[in-house]
């Protein structure tokens, strides 16, 4: 296996609105968490970090969490630097969070890399059996299709579906040279390692 | 949103500048419940990085001039902003696609706000690039056009320049030598009784370095009046070599990619609101009149009245006094020839650093190369600074017009895409602090407006950490922190 120095990283951003279900997504499929009684806003989670191997090559994925900069909209331009793909949640119990998707489409492509992927996902699906779907598949599809995005519904709770969209929206960054082309270690000769200042400065690599 | 009201927050910051953003960094693992607002609905306030439609917002809202009286005054003011009639078909993107930095200033490696990003853990979200090439401006001469000449900034660039005579090299060489050390015992008996002299005299008269050499040093102090003293002088240079090599060969400085001390802050605030801050744009909060047994109330712009155990802001007016002229511009031109990897090895430089001469005060211009993602490909940013006067405007866009010829030559048509100038107040240098009922208040002076970032600046944030952790201040922990992430997830392979 390659060493952790020349693993490819991948930025892949969640957003949506507050309560939407964006961090049981992200611990769901991180560390395979779920907790059904925390609805607080999410405090303490940067960024969770997960290898995987998609056609056979590995790469590691760092999936960031808005850190409830959600809640009054104020994610800033620099979180979205660098972002190979944002997945974009809203919940399917709630007709004001999809319809509150577009604002965040519109964020999203304003300040994401214009060949960065998107990917609506609609969560909570496990609320349909109890009656609970307030938008159907085909809209969320549609949706997706005329912002070209792809699209898919998952449960936190249940687990279903809930690889798909890290899955699938690696496997479109990675056919995507020019996207794929900044995640690659010391790909460019502008961006320096300032970390050398840090406590491993003696281990670290001198360039 | 009622429950922004009910919450009894420790603290109230203010604002999103730097020194506020900083602040939020340093208190993002404490248990302090934290509101942050700020009234733009942008991160960065005075260091803020503008799409061109903010920079239009930006130059509306600081039109107007000082005025004349002694009553406060805003720091920014004089803003405008200008393009040619055809400027989109000359080749002017979308506003997106520019991200103007209000603070370009560069950082030293050696500088504590490079440290403190390290040890706190909020480097990696930050790109740095390196600041390459410092260059004075040499006027046409002896029927020779205008040119740009580098200025050797090691002892092995002097030994290698053509241009500098044997003679001079082995003066240059000496005095480089000495400023390494001239905080010494040894060296000091040779300053200390004329630090406060101007640093040209000494050099004359202790190095006996000509002219053209002391253009070199005076430019590399980077004194916005070109008078630097002798004390602050050699520290400046001290500071520019000693910081040569830090990181890499051949750059002493580095620059945030994206808009300079903007990323900085906007990271600095997500850190802020990882650690459970909450953040709120476009909000303006008035502070209101509270007994002297209450905590501090503040009216929100968006009639939600909040509570707060301190409140810290930043200083918007100020008396008076000096002010520099900024001019902003976009060219169409890369001036490729300003950021050429000079040291093997080097990394590409994406900031180029020029002093012209001028009365009363120089010019100082950091170009910016599209690297810096401040502009499209093909494209620069020039930033010009000098301190202001009445005629500071017209003397900008002159030293703009000279170093695009002497960079392309004298039949250069490359024009200027766009332009933002404004005055930003010197400012006092000071934080405010006072008593609202049980509350502390405090308020940041305007950061430096130098072409280099200065580490005094950051005391003011230390300052302020310390009155909001009260009695659990403990100095160790400013801004030391672990990573945060968790250890990787087992891992899982998909095919």
């Amino acid at each position: 296996m390659a060493s952790e120095d020349t693993i490819p990283v991948l930025k892949v951003l969640i957003i949506g609105p507050s309560g939407a279900g964006k961090s049981a997504l992200l611990l769901r499929y991180c560390d395979d968490q779920f907790d059904p009684e925390s609805s607080t806003a999410t405090i303490g989670i940067d960024f969770k970090s997960k290898h995987l191997a998609v056609r056979g090559k590995a790469y590691r994925l760092n999936v960031f969490d808005t850190a409830g900069q959600e809640r009054f909209r104020t994610l800033s331009t620099s979180y979205y630097r660098g972002a190979h793909g944002v997945i974009l949640v809203y919940d399917i119990s709630s007709r004001a969070s999809f319809v509150g998707m577009e604002k965040w489409i519109d964020e999203a492509k304003q300040n994401a890399a214009p060949n960065a992927i998107l990917y609506l996902v609609g969560s909570k699906l496990d609320k349909v059996a109890g009656g609970g779907r307030a938008v159907s598949y085909e809209e969320g599809q549609a949706f997706a299709e005329a912002n070209g995005a792809m699209f898919c519904e998952v449960s936190a709770k249940t687990k279903e579906n809930i690889k798909r969209p890290f899955v699938e929206v690696v496997d479109q960054i990675v056919q995507k040279p020019d996207l794929l082309a900044g995640a690659l270690p010391r790909s460019n000769n502008t961006t320096l390692n300032i970390g050398n200042l840090g406590s491993d400065y003696s281990s670290a690599c001198p360039c | 949103m009622e429950s922004l009201g009910d919450e009894p927050w420790d603290v109230v910051i203010c604002g999103t500048g730097l020194q506020q953003s900083l602040l939020a960094l340093a208190l993002s693992r404490s248990k302090k419940r934290i509101l942050h607002t700020d009234p733009n609905d942008y991160y960065g306030q005075h260091e803020a990085a503008l799409t061109l439609q903010d920079a239009e917002r930006f130059a509306a809202k600081y039109a107007a001039s000082s005025g004349a009286g002694d009553e406060r005054k805003s720091v920014l003011r004089n803003a405008a902003v200008w393009k040619p009639d055809d400027a989109e078909a000359q080749g002017l993107k979308f506003p997106r696609a520019y991200s103007l930095a209000l603070a370009p200033q560069i950082i030293h490696t050696k500088s504590k706000l490079l440290s403190n990003l390290v040890s706190s853990r909020a480097y990696r979200q930050v790109e740095f690039l390196a600041v390459g090439s410092f260059y004075v401006y040499e006027p046409a001469k002896d029927g020779s056009d205008s040119k740009l000449s580098r200025i050797p900034s090691s002892r092995e660039d002097v030994f290698s320049s053509q241009s500098i005579p044997a003679r001079s090299k082995r003066s240059l060489m000496k005095f480089l030598k000495f400023v390494l050390e001239f905080e010494s015992d040894d060296q000091k008996p040779l300053w200390e009784d004329q630090a406060d002299a101007p640093l040209t005299d000494f050099l004359t008269a202790q190095f006996k370095l000509e002219d053209d050499l002391k253009r070199y040093v005076v430019a590399l102090t980077m004194a916005l009046d070109g008078k630097a003293s002798v004390r602050s002088g050699l520290a400046a240079i001290n500071r520019h070599l000693t910081s040569m090599g830090t990181f890499g060969p051949g750059f002493c400085a580095v620059y945030p990619k994206w808009g300079g001390l903007s990323e900085v802050a906007q990271v600095a605030c997500r850190a802020g609101a990882v650690g459970g801050g909450i953040y709120m744009l476009d909000t303006s909060a008035t502070l209101k009149p509270s007994g002297e047994n209450e905590k501090a109330s503040l009216e929100l712009s968006n009639d939600i009245t909040v509570q707060a155990g301190s409140v810290i802001s930043g200083q918007e007016t100020t008396t008076g006094g000096q002010a520099i002229s900024r001019l902003v511009a976009v060219v169409k031109s890369p001036l490729n020839s300003l950021f050429q990897v000079l040291v093997e090895g080097a990394p590409t430089p994406a900031v180029a650093v020029v002093a012209l001469p001028s009365t009363p005060s120089p010019i100082y211009a950091l170009v910016h190369s599209s690297d810096t993602g401040e502009c499209p490909v093909g494209q620069c940013v020039v930033y010009l600074t000098t301190l202001a006067t009445a005629d500071s405007k017209h003397e900008l866009e002159q030293a703009l017009a000279m170093l695009v010829k002497a960079v392309e030559g004298e039949e250069s048509t490359s024009p200027c895409l766009y332009q933002l100038y404004y005055e930003q107040a010197i400012g006092d240098r000071k934080s405010t602090t006072e008593k609202l009922g049980t509350t502390s208040a405090l308020s940041f002076p305007p950061l430096s407006v130098t072409l280099a970032f200065e580490d005094s600046d950051l005391e003011a944030v230390k300052s302020a950490w310390s009155l909001v952790m009260g009695d659990e201040s403990d100095e160790e922990t400013y801004l030391v922190f672990e990573d945060r992430e968790g250890a990787d997830a087992e891992d899982e392979i998909y095919e």
